[in-house]
């Protein structure tokens, strides 16, 4: 009788042991097949395995992929009904709650969504007009759709990206208008940091009085003071250069005599220019094999130290000997020029911030 | 000209809490056994040695920035860390029980903790004493939800100061539950602006993560203290219920102040620890000493892979990438020479970086070469866009998508698949992620 109930025990064991193995199979089939269809069928099978509720998860994971939301919604109310481990059906409610908040509390938004979700992943890559004009009508259309905020804030962004200030301008006001509720915490910032970047300071100093959150406030205020320093240090840097190349431009006609003897030493190549363009050449090259952003600052620099050295020569051209003074004083106008421009020239493209993080952190090892 | 230039370039913030002044501080660190836990605190020098908490209250001893780490097996260990709004306030007392979501009264353990100080810029020029408190649970059970609050019950007053009720999930134990899925949140370069951090904490929130992996730069200057103080705070919601591991990132300098909130294994630099299925594996890629990358860093990793290379996912998180198309920092070569090899000798699934303020996914890489399939190489991916102003993105012959966004991603661990799924900052889903089947 013992023995009976052993091997009784024994069989049980072993069909249970195979059935986990069959199940483990099939499971592992149709998650390598990544097959939608084939999960939901194998999470419809019956009696339930320890992968039922894990085919279903899977198969609402791959239907929110596909863009399809209310087949996903149903997937996860399957795999809610079937979990066999707390961790699972946790994390299938809260999926539940997410997908209602993107399509609507019974999926009515679901095609609308999802047409929002893959014009948005367009107008990222290559020519964003197309994606940005069907993203427009179906926001225009749809004017109750409970993400046309976050919709609009997309359009404005690819008009920004796409180089048309104005219209982007447009599209973060509309969304302004159209946020509500915890939505608007998302605009708001948006909207003084596009206005800082576009360089409408005042407008950016507005919109952040708009920003309740005290923290976020902050730092948009550092973001805009910096800008304006930066703003600021420009207009005097572009004023001192304006000034440099009028005394220049002064000096070589006093010393040249005419403008045709202005035209005559410049055209007559200065030994200077001679001994730099070649080093600038080669700095050129070498930063060009590297970083964009950096080779295109070497690049402005080395223009400016041309030019610089090019005047510079032309201005000393006649003029021997020349007094310790005055050679002073060029070189320290010439170096005042070159730094002023190279600030210029790296403030471009914000490589400044570039600078700032070297300064602090290191150069990144190479 | 540093301080002129950093004027210039910053604006410096006030500090929440109330700083203590240096006064005779000992910053040389220490070290303090936890038996129970069959490891020990230590303290770096800028950090005093680690103590036991002790019922002393300031004049407001409420926790905040509460945020879960691990330092053990996290089966059976966490570490709940806080800070108070007072820096005075050395009680370091947690609550818990077994249960999701339970009331105050039901938190029937309780467990004292190690409070500890460490020296920091304050944002206002000067230097000041923070404290963190923390407190090391172990011997939990495995794939089991607990509640927990921390903070102290004052002897004298007979007021309680403890945190609301948050809830963790330990890590399932494989072996006994074979289908467990586990879903890490993959996120880095916070820094700058926390509105954007908070919004994608939010929607990696509501993804229901078990683990928070952080690839570096929280903050643009890891030695003033405020900026940490918007890291830690604008992601409570989550870090108080979900663990986060880091690695080290540039902007961390590291600063004393990383080592001091950051629980984490080993050295707290270069570690590995397994979750589920996943084995991850992270490394400082700016350490103080540079040439400890080709030497003693280098060694760590490979020692760690090589002690699990049996694992059956396996992820590799440090900060710069090796490979990376982004216009601002691109591959960083010397890793791609000094570290990829052993990424390719030890068949790593997934590498994940960040310090490129984009979104990018390569093809499967071996050495220099592309995969026709990720059965054979190892995808980069670069999701370093959580909050830093954005950079541009770019392709190169490795790239298999890349996008200049605001970001965060998703990692399901299955025993036979893992998938990392990314998304926007306004949740949308960006459509090139990863998927591997074994």
């Amino acid at each position: 009788m013992r023995r009976l109930a052993i091997a009784v025990f024994v069989l049980a064991c072993g069909r249970a042991w195979a059935d986990d193995a069959s199940a483990d199979r099939a499971f592992r089939d149709a998650e390598a097949r990544g097959s939608i269809d084939a999960l939901e069928a194998l999470g419809a099978e019956r009696p339930a395995t320890r992968w039922t509720d894990d085919a279903w998860s899977e198969a609402a994971r791959l239907a929110e992929r596909a863009g399809d939301f209310a087949r996903a919604r149903r997937d996860l109310e399957q795999a809610v009904a079937t979990a066999t481990d707390e961790a699972l059906a946790r994390r299938a409610k809260a999926e539940l709650a997410r997908l209602a908040a993107i399509a609507g509390a019974s999926g009515e938004w679901a095609a609308v969504a999802a047409q929002h979700e893959q014009l948005v992943g367009r107008i990222a890559h290559g020519d964003p007009k197309p994606a940005l004009r069907e993203l427009e009508a179906i926001v225009d259309a749809n004017p109750r759709y409970p993400r046309a905020a976050l919709a609009m804030l997309a359009i404005g962004r690819g008009w920004e990206r796409d180089g048309d200030a104005a219209t982007a301008r447009v599209w973060f006001e509309r969304a302004d208008r159209a946020a509500t509720g915890a939505m608007r915490d998302q605009v708001g910032p948006e909207i003084a940091r596009f206005l800082i970047r576009d360089g409408s300071l005042d407008d950016a100093r507005r919109a952040i009085a708009e920003v309740h959150d005290r923290g976020v406030s902050d730092e948009l205020e550092q973001s805009l003071a910096r800008a304006e320093a930066r703003r600021t240090l420009r207009w005097i840097l572009w004023a001192i250069l304006a000034a440099i190349v009028a005394a220049a431009v002064v000096t070589l006609r006093r010393e040249a005599g005419s403008w045709r003897g202005v035209g005559r030493r410049l055209v007559r190549l200065p030994s200077e220019v001679w001994f730099y363009v070649p080093i600038a050449l080669v700095l050129v090259g070498v930063a060009w094999t590297g970083n964009p952003i950096v080779a295109r600052a070497v690049r402005a620099i080395a223009i400016i130290g041309t030019i610089v050295a090019w005047i510079s020569g032309a201005m000393l051209a006649g003029v021997r000997p020349i007094a310790f003074r005055r050679a002073v004083l060029h070189a320290a106008v010439a170096a005042i020029a070159v730094l002023a421009a190279t600030y210029l020239a790296i403030d471009r493209d914000r490589m400044i911030d570039l600078v700032v993080e070297t300064w602090r952190s290191g150069p990144a090892a190479r | 000209m540093r301080p002129i230039l950093f004027s210039l370039l910053c604006t410096a913030a006030c500090v929440k809490g109330n700083p203590i002044d240096v006064g005779d501080f000992v910053g040389t660190g220490g070290k303090l056994e936890l038996p129970e836990c069959g490891y020990a605190v230590t303290t770096r020098e800028g950090a005093d040695a680690p103590k036991l908490g002790l019922e002393a209250y300031g004049e407001n001893p409420a926790p905040r920035v509460v945020h879960l780490g691990l330092v053990g097996d996290p089966k059976t260990t966490i570490v709940a860390q806080w800070r108070t709004e007072d820096e005075t306030t050395l009680a370091t007392t947690i609550r818990y029980a077994k249960g999701a979501d339970l009331a105050p009264s039901a938190l029937t353990e309780t467990k004292t903790g190690v409070v500890f100080g460490y020296q920091s810029g304050g944002g206002d020029g000067l230097q000041h004493v923070y404290h963190v408190h923390q407190a090391h649970l172990c011997g939990l059970d495995p794939g089991t939800t607990y509640s927990y609050q921390v903070g102290g019950s004052d002897p004298f007053t007979h007021l309680d100061h403890f945190s609301p009720v948050y809830t963790f999930h330990t890590a399932p134990d494989i072996a006994a539950n074979p289908d467990a899925e586990v879903v890490f949140g993959f996120v880095g370069d916070s820094r700058g602006e926390y509105d954007i951090w908070s919004q994608l904490l939010d929607q990696i929130k509501m993804r229901s993560p078990d683990l928070i992996l952080f690839s570096g730069d929280a903050v643009t200057l890891g030695i003033t203290q405020p900026e940490w103080e918007d890291f830690f705070g604008r992601g409570e919601s989550l870090f108080a219920n979900v663990p986060m591991i880091s690695a080290h990132g540039n902007h961390e300098a590291n600063a004393i102040n990383y080592y001091a909130q950051m629980a984490l294994p080993g050295d707290q630099q270069n570690f590995g620890i397994d979750y589920g299925y996943a084995h991850i594996t992270v490394a400082n890629d700016t350490p103080e000493d540079p040439s400890a990358i080709a030497g003693a860093f280098h060694d760590l990793i490979q020692s760690d892979f090589a002690a699990s290379a049996n694992a059956r996912w396996k992820i590799f998180m440090h900060h710069q990438p090796m490979w990376s198309a982004s216009t601002r920092h691109g591959s960083n070569l010397m890793l791609q020479q000094l570290w990829q090899p052993l990424v390719d000798q030890f068949h790593i699934d997934l590498v994940l970086n960040g310090h490129d303020h984009d979104y990018e996914v390569t093809k499967p890489l071996v050495g220099q070469t592309t995969q026709a399939t990720n059965a054979t190489g190892t995808v980069y991916v670069v999701a370093g866009g959580a909050g830093a102003e954005l950079y541009d993105n770019d392709m190169g012959f490795w790239t298999q998508y890349s996008e200049k966004t605001y970001n965060a991603a998703i990692i399901h661990v299955r025993r036979d698949q893992m998938t990392l799924s990314a998304f926007r900052q306004d949740g949308s889903a960006i459509g090139t992620g990863f998927d591997k089947t074994k």
